[in-house]
């Protein structure tokens, strides 16, 4: 599903070279939970980000589900996340311009889908927040709002989703039930997660985890 | 194409309120456009109906000399065999009344026309009460005559008046006529009376500026070839035949021009919109890289999320432009109905629509469409250099590094388009690219004054005072607005301020003039035999007689020269010296003259004739010295060699000016008229009884009166002044629109700002006067732009065009400081109001 080899990353820092991760080999089988831990600074969101074609490594090639990506350009790139891939951030990220609803329309929308709609708003019921679609987010919690950026990852039902520290901004409460929430996504719907976290618990239930320190796998 | 536009409307629905008002701006620019061009539609549509009324008849033949017997032959001959032909014939000059009842004596300049019985072919008149017209009015000395004259000599209808020795009853009041010139300029009141009538007067004596004019009315299908051959026939005759129709076509080009450049000041304010529009397109999409991360996250391409945003500014430019036509037509139906038929009684038409054309609407949304995109295309190019890597690393690269060779072709296709828009209102090439490049002009000064003033002030950054500083940094502040406002409010106050100047420093001048010993009052049309009698009247009223001056009337009709050669009137009508010129013999130099080239002749007379040529007809029209000119003087042609140029100083009118000046001798005996200038009494009575002596004893002369002269000119200068300063008072409203909606886009920083200052101790009174240091040193360095660009216009005007002496206005110029100062302070203060309501918590906890 996610191949990566000799994936590194190298980038000008004052002016000097600095690798912020060595050649790393990586396999991810369909369906699997990958925990990436490590601490601040240990490449663990670069990782994340090329993986996600958010960024182009030095070296080394990686593959989605069968596609090369490494020599694919911007649009492409854009193309293959709105089909393959789903991203929950740290901070959430919605448009602060539009609703919940609106949200989760937005990739639904962009893939042409023929009744957004009615996806979204089962999206919004499936994380628990069909009373707040109309909502902006400037009027919701942190964690309603980490719901609604996990809705707008899965609407158009990516084989995988990326997800970069999710519950790193939430109380334990809110952190938890968005740790059930991507636990049940990852059984139910077999979408393969890849999540940079340092939530034991979250820990705890991924399938696979792959520790990171100094731009390296141990 | 679907999440494009329902993208876009959704970021309209939080958008709007913030860069509304600058496409407010762009709304007002179209109105303009949509307005004035609707007008002059209109006026073409009504000018198009009444064709015929405006020259009263099918053909027009007329001269500004006595027919000669030649010119009678011809034409004569060529209506021969025209039938059915009805004619007749019409002579207007220029001439004075008197009045002498209970009330005293008194004159008027007026322009007389005589008609007879068969005018008007086409057309009708409108009379006071509107009673019917009728050549009746006219017989047995009647007088019909325009309202002002009544008003202006305290007359009613039944008085009478005096022309040359014949009393004339005024039997009406004409509102409206056929055959009065759309627009032309006249001297004074209209006064018609019977042709016959005319001739007794002897105001047509030898000499005496009349036109005379012979009216056709012929079936359509000769018109265009009678016209054609009467031309070639008359083309040596200096007369001028024309048809109603080739009448109208003149007037329709010369209004076509005028529709096409007034709407280019609806450009002019469009462009400033635009310039608004670029500047928060600027910080818009500064605010909105996240989202267009976030986009790029979800699987948007960004050609995809470059439509989204390119829509949003066409929405909101096709609104803007909506809002201009909904404009336009309010400031329409606000005409009042009176206005309108005055306006269009002054254009000599019956009636003229206010309603909005199709057209005019097209052209002002498409207008205001483009320029909104337009301006905003190269800012939304930004888009495409946010990387969805943002959301994961806050210092991600956003532009590569190099020249982003998309964004230069964006510039320069920006350019391309402006210029396009611009060539397509003049409806000209070379208007639009002039039009393009003198805002260019302007606008890159400007822009350079304000660099220069915000550099000037840049060492307050340091001031010791926390205000001061903080008022200062915040004019460098990122994503601020310093450049666009400096640019349009300086824009504003400079059309302001630089007319105002200018009027000041021409009318300065004319007073100046006046306050010296300048003539203020000019006699034309003395006769010969009558000279020893206005010297002995001239000189019972002043002390002192001025000299007549000795003029005839002379047209070129051909040159043999190195750089300029022709033999016919046609040829000095495309040479540009077509004109009928006064020109007058002496052997000495006036005291306004110089020569700059060859050598001025000595006091005798000569056999062959010489002539002295003012610098222009050399540096415009290419005469040069040793080339000869041929004249055409009273009927006989006289062959000049240019032996000198002059230079003449026109502001010093006290010896007047000509453009040909003759050797003496060169005429011979050859009968002339005289003219004089001098500088009249001082006291408006011994004025007044002056010119009614003169007229009294030689009706035929005519006294024009500079002082009366000055007021037309100070009143024309009133309304051009106005006219200008409505547009500076446009492009100032849109520069206080741009500062609403900068402040607009800025506020979420301020409130910020203001949340960790209050933190910080700060209260609502220093957080007051901060804003009020802030607004008013930007207000300042407007207003300052403005001025310094209005001083560089005035000077420019008045040395180079104008060519008279500058002084610096400066009232008009520190009052235009001060005023628009304090309009940018209060618009800014104001509309940051909001920023001292809120309270800090709020807005550190929104964070």
């Amino acid at each position: 599903m996610i191949e990566l080899r000799g994936v590194s990353k190298t980038v000008l820092s004052g002016g000097r070279p600095l690798t912020i991760l060595h050649p790393t080999d990586l396999s991810v089988p369909a369906g699997q939970f990958v925990a990436v831990v490590g601490p601040s600074g240990s490449g663990k969101s670069t990782l994340l980000g090329l993986i996600a074609g958010l960024d182009t490594p030095s070296s080394g090639e990686i593959a989605i589900d069968g596609v090369e990506i490494t020599g694919l350009d911007e649009d492409r790139l854009a193309r293959l996340r709105g089909a393959k891939i789903g991203f929950v951030f740290q901070f959430f990220h919605l448009i602060p311009s539009l609703s919940a609803l609106e949200n989760v329309l937005v990739p639904l929308e962009i893939a042409g889908e023929g009744r957004p709609a009615d996806k979204a708003a089962a999206l919004l019921r499936d994380v628990g927040l069909t009373a707040r679609g109309h909502h902006y987010p400037s009027q919701l919690s942190g964690g309603e709002q980490q719901r609604i950026a996990i809705a707008r990852a899965l609407a158009n039902d990516p084989p995988i989703l990326l997800a970069d520290e999710p519950t790193g901004n939430l109380d334990s409460a809110n952190g938890r039930h968005v740790v059930d929430l991507l636990v049940d996504v990852n059984r139910k719907r077999r979408t393969t997660i890849v999540m940079v976290t340092h939530d034991p618990e979250l820990t705890e239930r991924a399938d696979i985890v792959l520790s990171m320190r100094d731009g390296r796998t141990c | 194409m679907r999440f494009i536009i329902r993208m876009a409307a959704r970021e309209l629905r939080s958008s709007w309120r913030r860069v509304a008002f600058f496409f407010i701006c762009v709304a007002v620019g179209v109105a303009a456009i949509v307005a004035l061009r609707s007008l002059i539609q209109n006026v073409r549509v009504a000018l198009a109906a009444e064709a015929r009324t405006l020259l009263a008849g099918d053909i027009s033949i007329r001269t500004d000399r006595p027919w000669s017997d030649d010119a009678r032959r011809i034409v004569e001959g060529r209506l021969a065999g025209v039938v059915p032909l009805r004619r007749t014939e019409i002579v207007d000059t220029t001439t004075m009344v008197r009045v002498t009842d209970a009330a005293g004596a008194r004159t008027k300049v007026v322009e007389l026309r005589g008609v007879r019985a068969e005018f008007p072919f086409y057309g009708r008149f409108r009379l006071a009460g509107n009673a019917p017209y009728s050549f009746d009015l006219l017989r047995g000395r009647g007088a019909l005559v325009a309202p002002e004259l009544l008003a202006q000599l305290g007359l009613e209808v039944g008085d009478e008046i005096l022309i040359g020795d014949v009393t004339f009853t005024i039997r009406d009041v004409i509102f409206t006529e056929p055959g009065r010139r759309l627009g032309a300029f006249s001297f004074g009141p209209r006064v018609l009376v019977d042709r016959a009538a005319l001739d007794e007067t002897g105001v047509l004596g030898f000499a005496s500026r009349a036109t005379r004019q012979i009216l056709l009315q012929v079936e359509a299908p000769v018109i265009d070839p009678l016209v054609a051959v009467l031309r070639e026939d008359l083309q040596e005759e200096m007369v001028r035949v024309r048809s109603y129709r080739g009448h109208e076509s003149r007037i329709e080009r010369n209004l076509g021009r005028t529709e096409n450049y007034l709407s280019l000041i609806g450009f002019v304010i469009v462009i400033l919109g635009g310039i608004g529009v670029w500047s928060v397109t600027r910080v818009f999409v500064e605010q909105r890289l996240r989202s267009v991360a976030i986009l790029k996250c979800l699987g948007a391409t960004g050609g995809r999320v470059l439509a989204v945003y390119v829509t949003q500014i066409a929405l909101l430019g096709l609104s803007g432009s909506l809002l201009g036509i909904g404009i336009a037509r309010a400031a329409l139906a606000a005409v009042p109905d009176s206005l309108a038929a005055q306006a269009a009684t002054a254009a000599g038409l019956t009636t003229v629509s206010t309603e909005l054309t199709g057209s005019a609407m097209v052209q002002g949304v498409a207008v205001g469409l483009l320029v909104s995109v337009l301006f905003a295309l190269v800012p939304l190019l930004e888009v495409r250099h946010a990387k969805p890597l943002l959301l994961l690393r806050r210092d991600a690269v956003r532009a590569p590094a190099g020249i982003d060779w998309a964004r230069v072709a964006a510039v320069g296709l920006v350019g391309a388009g402006l210029v396009a828009v611009a060539v397509w209102q003049a409806a000209s090439l070379e208007v639009g690219l002039y039009v393009s490049g003198g805002f260019a002009g302007v606008a890159a000064a400007l822009h350079l004054i304000g660099r220069g003033l915000v550099r000037a002030v840049a060492p307050l950054e340091r001031a010791p005072w926390f205000a001061l500083r903080h008022a200062a940094l915040s004019l460098s502040r990122p994503g601020n607005q310093t450049r666009v406002i400096l640019l349009a409010v300086g824009l504003g106050s400079f059309f302001i301020i630089g007319v105002r100047a200018m009027q000041t420093n021409l009318l300065g001048n004319f007073d100046r003039e006046l306050r010296d010993d300048a003539p203020d009052m000019f006699l034309i049309d003395i006769q010969q035999d009558q000279a020893d009698g206005v010297r002995a009247i001239l000189e019972a009223g002043l002390g002192e007689a001025p000299p007549l001056i000795p003029v005839l009337r002379a047209r070129v009709t051909g040159v043999d020269g190195r750089r300029l050669s022709f033999d016919s009137p046609r040829g000095a009508r495309r040479a540009g010296l077509g004109r009928e010129y006064t020109v007058t013999y002496r052997a000495s130099l006036a005291e306004n003259e110089r020569v700059i080239a060859g050598r001025f002749w000595d006091e005798v007379p000569a056999a062959e004739p010489e002539i002295s040529i003012e610098e222009d007809l050399r540096d415009e029209r290419g005469l040069e010295l040793g080339d000869t000119v041929r004249f055409d003087v009273l009927g006989r042609e006289i062959a000049a060699r240019v032996t000198s140029v002059r230079e003449v100083r026109w502001d010093d009118t006290r010896s007047g000016g000509f453009m040909f000046l003759f050797r003496p001798g060169s005429f011979g005996a050859a009968p002339h008229t005289y003219i004089a200038f001098m500088q009249g009494p001082a006291d408006g009575d011994a004025r007044a009884r002056l010119q009614r002596d003169l007229v009294a004893r030689y009706p035929n002369v005519s006294v024009i009166d500079g002082l009366t002269v000055l007021q037309t000119v100070r009143r024309v200068l009133d309304y051009v002044t106005l006219a200008i300063s409505v547009v500076g008072g446009i492009a100032l409203l849109s520069g206080g629109l741009i500062l609403v909606g900068a402040v607009a886009m800025t506020k979420f920083q301020r409130i910020h700002e203001a949340a960790i200052f209050k933190t910080l101790g700060a209260n609502a009174r220093m957080l007051t006067l901060m804003l009020v240091l802030e607004y008013g040193v930007l207000g300042i360095l407007a207003g300052s732009v403005g001025s310094i660009g209005a001083l560089i216009l005035t000077w420019a005007l008045a040395r180079q065009v104008f060519e008279i002496a500058w002084f610096p206005s400066v009232f008009t110029n520190a009052g235009g400081v001060v005023v628009t100062a304090l309009v940018v302070g209060s618009v800014g203060v104001v509309s940051s109001l909001d920023v001292l309501r809120r309270r800090p918590l709020a807005t550190l906890r929104a964070e």
